[in-house]
C-alpha cells in the first residue's frame, strides 16, 4: 500500500517540480526586492530624521504585528476594491517582499546603530557627505554584522511563502494539496513537501550558522 | 587662521565653554591642557564643526562657523582631525584608510591618491604595513595611520584630541615623533595633550583650561616652570609628579 502510494506521488513529479519552481521564484524575487527596500527602510529608520524614522517604524511595526496570511488577503482581495488588480503571483510577490522589507529593515537599522559613532565622526571630519559616510563607511561594516541574521531571516520568509498557496498560487505547498486529492495519504504527501522546503532552507541555515560561528561575513 | 571671539557653548544647562577668546596664527603650534572635563576636547571639536556652539564667533581659515551658510565640508577638507581612539575604518587597509577621502572628497584619481598615501605612510614609518588592516596594527601604528589619513587631504590645520592617551607607554613616542616633525615643517596645529615633553619641544604656546574657561596662556617654558594661576599650579603638580 505504502509503496504503491509513494509510486503514485512520485508519478506527480511534474506538479511537485512546478511547485518547487514557484516557491523558489516567489522567494528569490521577493527576497531580492525585500533586501533593496529593507535596506532603504533600515537607513531611514536609523537616520537623523526623527519624523521619517518614526513613520517607517510605525509602518514596519504594523506589518510585523499582523499575520502574514491577513497581509496576503489585504493585497489580493482588498487592493482590487480600490482599483489595484493584481495577479496571484504579483500579489504574492508584493505581500512577501513587503514582509521581507519590514523584517530586514529592522535588522539593518540595528546593524547601522551597532557601528560606533567614532566612525561617522572620523568620516565627517574628513569631509565625506552623509551619503558617502553611509555608503563607504557605515554600510560595509553594518552588512558584516547583520549578514548572519539576514540569512536566518531569509529562511523564515521562504517558509512564509507557503501562505500564498491560500490565494491559489501553485507553490510547493499547493502542489501538495493537489496531489493529496488523488493520493489520500497526507502524511506521505506533506512529508515529501516538507523535505522539499527543508532542501531549500537547509543550505541557508548552514550558511547562517557558519557565518555566525566565524563572527564575520564576507566583505561585499 | 583660527579665531575664537567670546565663544560660549552649553550642553543643556551645562556651560562647557565660557567666553573663549583665542587666536591661532598660521604655522603656530598650540598645546591645550587641563583637567578632564575642562572643555579642551570640546574646544578643538568646535574648530571643524564636530560640536556646535550657541554664542560668540569662530572663524577658521576664513570660514565663519557661526553662520548658517558655512560650507562645513569645504572647511573640513582643510582641517585634519586626529582622535584619541584612532577611529580607523576597520574594513579598509591602512593604505585605503589614507586614500579614501582624497579619492571621494578631493576627487583625486586612485593612482594619484595611492602615490600620495604611500609617501605619507612611509613618512610615518609604516612602509611595510600598507596592506594591513587596522586590527593587525598596534595602537601606535594605528594612530600613525590616522595621522597620515588626515595629512593625505593636505590640510592647512591639524587638530589632535589626546592622540596618545589611549596608547601603551612604549608607543607614545613613535606618535609624538611624527607630530614633532609635522610641527617643525610649519603645520598649524592645536594639540590637546598632557605630554609636557612634546609641548616643551615644539609648542609656541600652552593654554590651560579649567571648567570651560581659558585660565592661563603662556609660552611652554614659563608655563611649566612658573605657572601663574593657582589652578594650573595644582594641575601641574598632579600631572608632573605621578
Amino acid at each position: 500500500m505504502f509503496w504503491l502510494q509513494l509510486n503514485r506521488v512520485i508519478g506527480y513529479w511534474p506538479v511537485l517540480l512546478k511547485g518547487i519552481g514557484m516557491t523558489l521564484a516567489l522567494s528569490a524575487l521577493s527576497l531580492l526586492i525585500g533586501v533593496v527596500i529593507g535596506f532603504a527602510f533600515g537607513i531611514l529608520r536609523a537616520g537623523p530624521n526623527k519624523a521619517l524614522s518614526r513613520v517607517v517604524g510605525l509602518y514596519v511595526d504594523f506589518f510585523r504585528g499582523t499575520p502574514f496570511l491577513v497581509q496576503v488577503f489585504i493585497v489580493f482581495f482588498i487592493l482590487p476594491e480600490i482599483g489595484i488588480e493584481l495577479s496571484a503571483f504579483t500579489a504574492g510577490v508584493v505581500a512577501l517582499s513587503n514582509a521581507a522589507a519590514c523584517f530586514i529593515g529592522e535588522i539593518v537599522a540595528a546593524g547601522i546603530q551597532s557601528v560606533p559613532t567614532g566612525q561617522t565622526e572620523a568620516a565627517a571630519a574628513s569631509g565625506f557627505t552623509r551619503a558617502q559616510q553611509m555608503r563607504l563607511i557605515v554600510l560595509p561594516q553594518a552588512i558584516r554584522v547583520v549578514t548572519p541574521s539576514l540569512v536566518g531571516q531569509f529562511v523564515l520568509l521562504i517558509k512564509d511563502s507557503s501562505v500564498v498557496s491560500a490565494i491559489g498560487l501553485l507553490d510547493l505547498t499547493r502542489s501538495g494539496w493537489m496531489i493529496v486529492q488523488s493520493v489520500p495519504n497526507g502524511l506521505l504527501v506533506f512529508g515529501i513537501v516538507g523535505i522539499g522546503y527543508f532542501a531549500i532552507c537547509y543550505p541557508l541555515i548552514w550558511l547562517s550558522r557558519r557565518m555566525e560561528r566565524h563572527g564575520q561575513a564576507p566583505i561585499l | 587662521m583660527i579665531e575664537f571671539t567670546n565663544l560660549n557653548k552649553w550642553f543643556g544647562s551645562l556651560h562647557v565653554l565660557k567666553d573663549i577668546d583665542l587666536a591661532v596664527t598660521k604655522g603656530e603650534v598650540v598645546v591645550v591642557c587641563g583637567p578632564s572635563g575642562s572643555g579642551k576636547s570640546t574646544l578643538i571639536r568646535c574648530i571643524n564643526g564636530l560640536e556646535p556652539f550657541q554664542k560668540g564667533r569662530l572663524v577658521v581659515d576664513g570660514f565663519d562657523l557661526g553662520s548658517s551658510s558655512v560650507r562645513l565640508r569645504e572647511l573640513r577638507m582643510e582641517v585634519g582631525f586626529v582622535f584619541q581612539s584612532f577611529n580607523l575604518y576597520p574594513h579598509k587597509t591602512a593604505l585605503e584608510n589614507v586614500t579614501l577621502a582624497p579619492i571621494h572628497v578631493r576627487g583625486l584619481s586612485k593612482a594619484e591618491a595611492d602615490d600620495r598615501g604611500r609617501a605619507l605612510l612611509e613618512k610615518v614609518g609604516l612602509a611595510d604595513r600598507m596592506q594591513s588592516y587596522p586590527h593587525q596594527l598596534s595602537g601606535g601604528q594605528q594612530q600613525r595611520v590616522a595621522i597620515a589619513r588626515s595629512l593625505c587631504m593636505q590640510p592647512k590645520i591639524m587638530l589632535f584630541d589626546e592622540p596618545t592617551s589611549a596608547l601603551d607607554p612604549e608607543m607614545i613616542n613613535e606618535v609624538l615623533d611624527v607630530m614633532v616633525s609635522l610641527a617643525r615643517e610649519g603645520m598649524t596645529m592645536m594639540v590637546v595633550t598632557h605630554e609636557m615633553g612634546f609641548a616643551r619641544k615644539v609648542a609656541d604656546r600652552v593654554i590651560f583650561m579649567d571648567r570651560g574657561a581659558i585660565v592661563e596662556t603662556a609660552d611652554p617654558e614659563s608655563f611649566f616652570t612658573n605657572p601663574q594661576s593657582e589652578r594650573s599650579r595644582d594641575f601641574l603638580s598632579k600631572v608632573l609628579h605621578h
